[in-house]
Formats: C-alpha cells, structure tokens, sequence
C-alpha cells in the first residue's frame, strides 16, 4: 500500500469516531451491568463494531497516528476484548443446570475416586488421632485438657449428661446452624487452601481437629456421658467428618501436585491440580451445610435413640454408597468426550 | 508511548485478532487500598443488615419470646458473616470481574490471557486468600507479588489471574496546522520531511502543550527542537514554535488525503475527491 492512500489523522478520526463512540458505549454498558443485562439486538452489533475497531487500531498503528489516537483506540479495543471474550458464551440457562447436575451426580464422586489417594491419607490423618485422643482420655480423662481447655470441656460435658429429654430452646436450632455454617464450613476451606504450602496446612488442620474431636468424645465418655455424645454426633458425623476428610484431602492433592508435579513445571500442576479438585472442595462445603443442618435440628432433638441411631446409619451407607458408585458409567469417557 | 518498550510493570497480550495489548498491573498499594474499601462495605453491611434484623426481631414479640428470637437472628447474622468472609468476593469478581473496593480504585480482575475470569477462577483466588494472609497481614501476598512477573499474590498463581489497571484515554483531536500555511512561509521547506518516532513524539507534546504555555516559554521550548531541526532540513522560520508546526504536519501529512483544505502542498482537487470518497478502511 503506498503512503498516498493514507488518510490525514483528522478525516481518519471524524470518519470512524461515530463506530468508535458506540463501541465505547456498549463496552461500558457490558461492563457495569453485566452482558446478560445489554439487550441482544446491541450484542449482535457490538461483535462486527469491535471487529472494525481491532481493524482501525491495525490501520492507525500502521499510518503511525499520533500517541493519544493509539491510546485511545488500544483502551478501547481492551475493553471490548473483556466483554466479547467473556466466559458467558457456555453459560446458557439450561446449560448451567446441566453442569450442576452433572458436577454432583458425576464430577464430584468421580474426582473423589480419582484422587483416593489423597483422600485415603486424609483420612488417616484424621482418624488416627481422633481415635488415639479418644482413647488417652478415656484412660486418663486429663490428657483431653491438654489439648481442649477444661473451661469448654465442663460445660460440654454437663450439656451432655443431661441428655437430649428437652429438646432445643425455641430459636437455639438457628442460632446453632448459623454458628456451625460459620466455623465448619470456614475450617473446611481454609483446610483445603493452605494445603498450597506443599499440604502441611492440610495435614495440620487434620491431625489437630481430628485430635481434639477425639479427645473431647473420649472425656466426655469418661464422665458417663458417652451414650449421648454418640446419639448426638451420629445423625451428622458421617456428613461433617466426610467433608473434612474431603476438603483436607484436596488440600493434601494440591500440595503433592506441587511437591511432585511429574513432567510438568510446578506452577502449571499445581493450578491443573486446584482447577480439577475444585468441586470436591465444592462438594465439601455443600456437605458442611447439610450436616449444620441436621446438627441444629435433629441431632441434639428429643428423638429416640434407637431412631437417630438408624437415621445416622442410614446417613453414613448413603454417604459411602454415594462417593464409592455415583458416576461410576460414565467413568470410562475420554477427558475430552467429558468436556464437549 | 505506544511504540516504546513495555515497563515491567505491564503485561502483553495478543487477542485472536492478533492485536497486542498492553495492561498496567496493578501493584500491591493500590490493591491493599481496594481491599481496604471492600472490607467497609462489606462488614458496613453486615453490620447494618445485623442491625436491623436484631431490631426487627427485639421488636413486635412477646417478652418470653424474646430471647429465642434473638438467638434465630444471631443464626441468621452468623450465616451472612460467613458470606461476607467466603462468598462477598467470589460473587462481585465471579458476575462482574471486579468487587466495589476494585471498582473505586479502577482496577480488574482478569486471566492471565487477558479474559474475564469466571466461577472456578473466583473461587480459587479467593479461597487462596487464606493463605495468602499468612502468616499476617497479607505477608504471603505481598512476599509472592514481589516474586512473580505479574503481581500475583498466591490465590492468583493458582487461579492463573491478575489484577489490572485498565486505562481508558479520552480521544484527543488530531494536530491540526491553523491557521493554514501561507505559501510565503512554505518556501525551503522540502517536499519530504524526515523525522524519527522519538522527533515526532516530542513535537506531538510539545504542540499538545503549548497552549497551555506561556509565549516567552513556548518560544524557549520550541527553540530547542526547532533549531536542530530547522538547521537539518535547510528550512527557517521567524518563531519557532510555527516552525514545528508546519514541519510536523509536512512530515505526517504529506501525500494523504483529507477533506478540510489544509496547509501543504497544492493537489489535483479531482483526484483527492475522488481517493476520499472511498471506503475510509
């Protein structure tokens, strides 16, 4: 192209500005309400108006336009580039319904056999301290002070003792299931996000809740109140202890993706690993709120024992059943069938 | 300046478009600053939304019923502090790549390839958070920022995300030479004025500027280019600052077309008219 066929800067910019301002306009619309908000006769027009807007940035880089026209037309394009580019082209209605289903009835069990590994060490992390503190305590019920102070494990214990005859407190069910929301759900993820630090944040906050759940069963047992305690913690355990298990497990997975990333670089299999073990933390946390719950409302109920007994049982096979055989048909997809 | 080398503070990216942009990072003040602001607004709201369903439960019960009222809204304030905790940035960043505080300091979330980041991203950086504030303060982030090319604190790495600067500049109008050149001030200067991409950037500042010059220092300025300039090409004028003037729109308009008659050289009407009438692309 000779030089001759170049327009002046001037007439270049009063040509096009009118594209340019209307480019600019959708752009911020998309921007500050979202695209799903900008009606789809604008969105039609905006894709060939950021087309010609790359193409005038190309042209005005190459007639070598003065900086602030440069300027304005790389923010410009920038800016359109976030909302044409967006991840909102996947997320029709239907499709993200089927994505969700997918994740639970598939995604999640799957990712969880995946990774058992991980997840069977979590486990034991978990496991053997709580069962080694709860049998400390039952043989030297003041071991468990050393790790729970005495001043929480008094209260607990007496509450305990008076068994379940009253019921809840009108109002003390919410109370409790906010509470439970808050601090298990909180302990779970923050289980899973400090296992980056090569999976000892995970670890730690295994063995030390595993420990102290342990400890506080096993004395409050030594005091006779071990009936209860188990009628209490039965209806949700399978829930609540599965979900840390997972949630630890996920965090122990990213810190051995990082420790032993095999043929990739470090960085880009630690950020494989948590893009994959995402739903199971997910999963976690959903678990979390169901077991809340069913702790604030039923576990601590005046319900018979032998009725709780039954419903926690039935809990824990379902839990299992769940994590061991859900997704199992689908199993034998190829990763890329899985992703279309 | 578009044709420099990137500072390190910036990012490069190249769009299907094959276009290349360049982002300004936001750095850890900045981001401490937006962080700052979304602590307010989010725990303000909590604090005011807690308020109110505390009134609203103390008021309108019987005296017995009080207490188990307050201890539901309790329930209610604890599930919404756990929002504010877990779900406040995950949400803002997750629907609309920004969260208020990002939104008052200008700042965005975006991809490592410059895209609007989505749920599992959302989520990843800001359950990493957790570990990025240890082991206080935000020790872990800020050590990381400082390690990283493109300031990314933990939650980032593994997020593959980074916090930009998007800048918008207004559109300036072109330089235009006015009034036009008289034909007494063209003599000597020569068809085809070379100047080189840092020549031609200073004289754009400088004739963006000069009016908001005083005369005597837009002279003094002026004078500083003009002369090597003016000497170079073989070409002089009585006031400096015309001289540059004239030579830049030479150098960058010389042999295009434009509609308005302007300074340079005489053309064969028909021909312009017909050249500019075609597609501008």
């Amino acid at each position: 192209m000779s030089i001759a066929s170049i327009l002046t800067e001037k007439v270049f910019a009063d040509r096009r500005r009118e594209d340019w301002e209307k480019l600019d306009e959708l752009t911020s619309k998309a921007q500050d309400l979202g695209v799903r908000k900008v009606a789809s006769d604008e969105i039609v027009e905006l894709l060939p108006l950021y087309r010609a807007v790359c193409h005038d940035l190309a042209a005005a880089r190459a007639a070598r336009y003065s900086a602030p026209l440069l300027d304005y037309l790389l923010g410009l394009t920038a800016a359109a580039h976030t909302v044409v580019y967006g991840p909102h082209a996947r997320d029709s209605e239907d499709g993200r319904e089927r994505r969700i289903r997918h994740a639970w009835l598939v995604a999640f069990p799957q990712t969880v056999r995946r990774f058992r590994l991980a997840m069977l060490l979590s486990a034991a992390l978990f496991f053997v301290p709580f069962a080694l503190g709860c049998v400390m305590a039952l043989r030297d019920p003041s071991f468990a002070f050393r790790i729970v102070p005495e001043a929480t494990l008094r209260p607990l214990t007496e509450g305990y003792a008076q068994g379940f005859g009253a019921g809840r407190q009108a109002g003390e069910g919410a109370l409790m299931a906010g509470f439970y929301i808050y601090n298990n759900v909180g302990i779970a993820l923050r289980c899973f996000a400090l296992g980056i630090f090569g999976g000892i944040g995970s670890a730690f906050y295994l063995v030390h809740n595993g420990l102290s759940i342990g400890a506080t069963l096993g004395y409050v047992a030594s005091q006779g109140a071990g009936e209860n305690i188990v009628t209490f913690i039965v209806s949700h355990g399978s829930l609540e202890l599965g979900a840390i298990v997972l949630a630890g497990g996920s965090g122990l997975s990213i810190g051995w993706s990082l420790v032993a990333p095999g043929d990739l670089p470090r960085l880009v299999s630690l950020q494989r690993r948590a893009r994959e073990i995402l739903v199971v933390v997910a999963g976690a946390a959903v678990m979390l709120v169901g077991a809340a719950a069913i702790e604030a409302f039923w576990s601590a109920s005046s319900a018979p024992r032998d009725v709780k007994l039954a419903v926690g049982g039935s809990l824990f096979v379902l839990v299992t059943l769940y994590l061991l055989i859900a997704g199992r048909t689908t199993e034998d997809e190829s990763p890329s069938k899985r992703a279309s | 300046m578009t044709d420099a080398l990137p500072l390190d503070t910036d990012v490069e990216l190249e769009t299907p478009e094959h276009m290349v942009f360049r982002y300004r990072l936001a750095g850890p003040a900045r981001r401490a600053v937006a962080y700052v602001v979304d602590l307010l607004v989010c725990y303000g709201t909590v604090a005011i939304v807690g308020l109110l369903i505390l009134l609203a439960a103390m008021s309108g019960w019987q005296a017995e019923e009080i207490g188990a009222s307050a201890k539901a809204s309790l329930g209610l304030i604890l599930i919404f502090l756990f929002a504010a905790q877990w779900l406040y940035f995950v949400v803002w960043e997750a629907l609309l790549g920004r969260s208020p505080g990002k939104m008052a300091l200008g700042v965005r979330v975006v991809t490592t390839s410059g895209r609007p980041i989505g749920w599992r991203a959302a989520a990843l950086r800001n359950l990493l958070r957790t570990a990025d504030l240890l082991p206080t303060a935000y020790l872990a982030g800020v050590v990381s920022m400082a390690l990283t090319s493109r300031f990314q604190r933990l939650g980032d790495l593994v997020a593959r995300t980074m916090v930009i600067v998007p800048e918008r500049a207004h559109r300036a109008h072109a330089i235009e030479l006015s009034p036009a050149a008289e034909p007494a001030e063209l003599t000597g200067l020569p068809e085809h004025v070379p100047l080189d991409a840092d020549e031609r950037a200073a004289i754009e500042l400088f004739l963006r500027r000069r009016h908001t010059l005083t005369t005597a220092r837009e002279m003094e300025l002026a004078a500083m280019l003009a002369s090597p300039i003016g000497r170079r090409l073989g070409y002089s004028h009585h006031n400096p600052s015309r001289l540059l003037a004239i030579v830049y729109d030479r150098a960058v308009n010389a042999g295009r077309f434009e509609r308005s008659p302007s300074s340079l050289h005489p053309r064969n009407e028909p021909a312009v008219g017909a050249r500019a009438d075609g597609d501008a692309r």
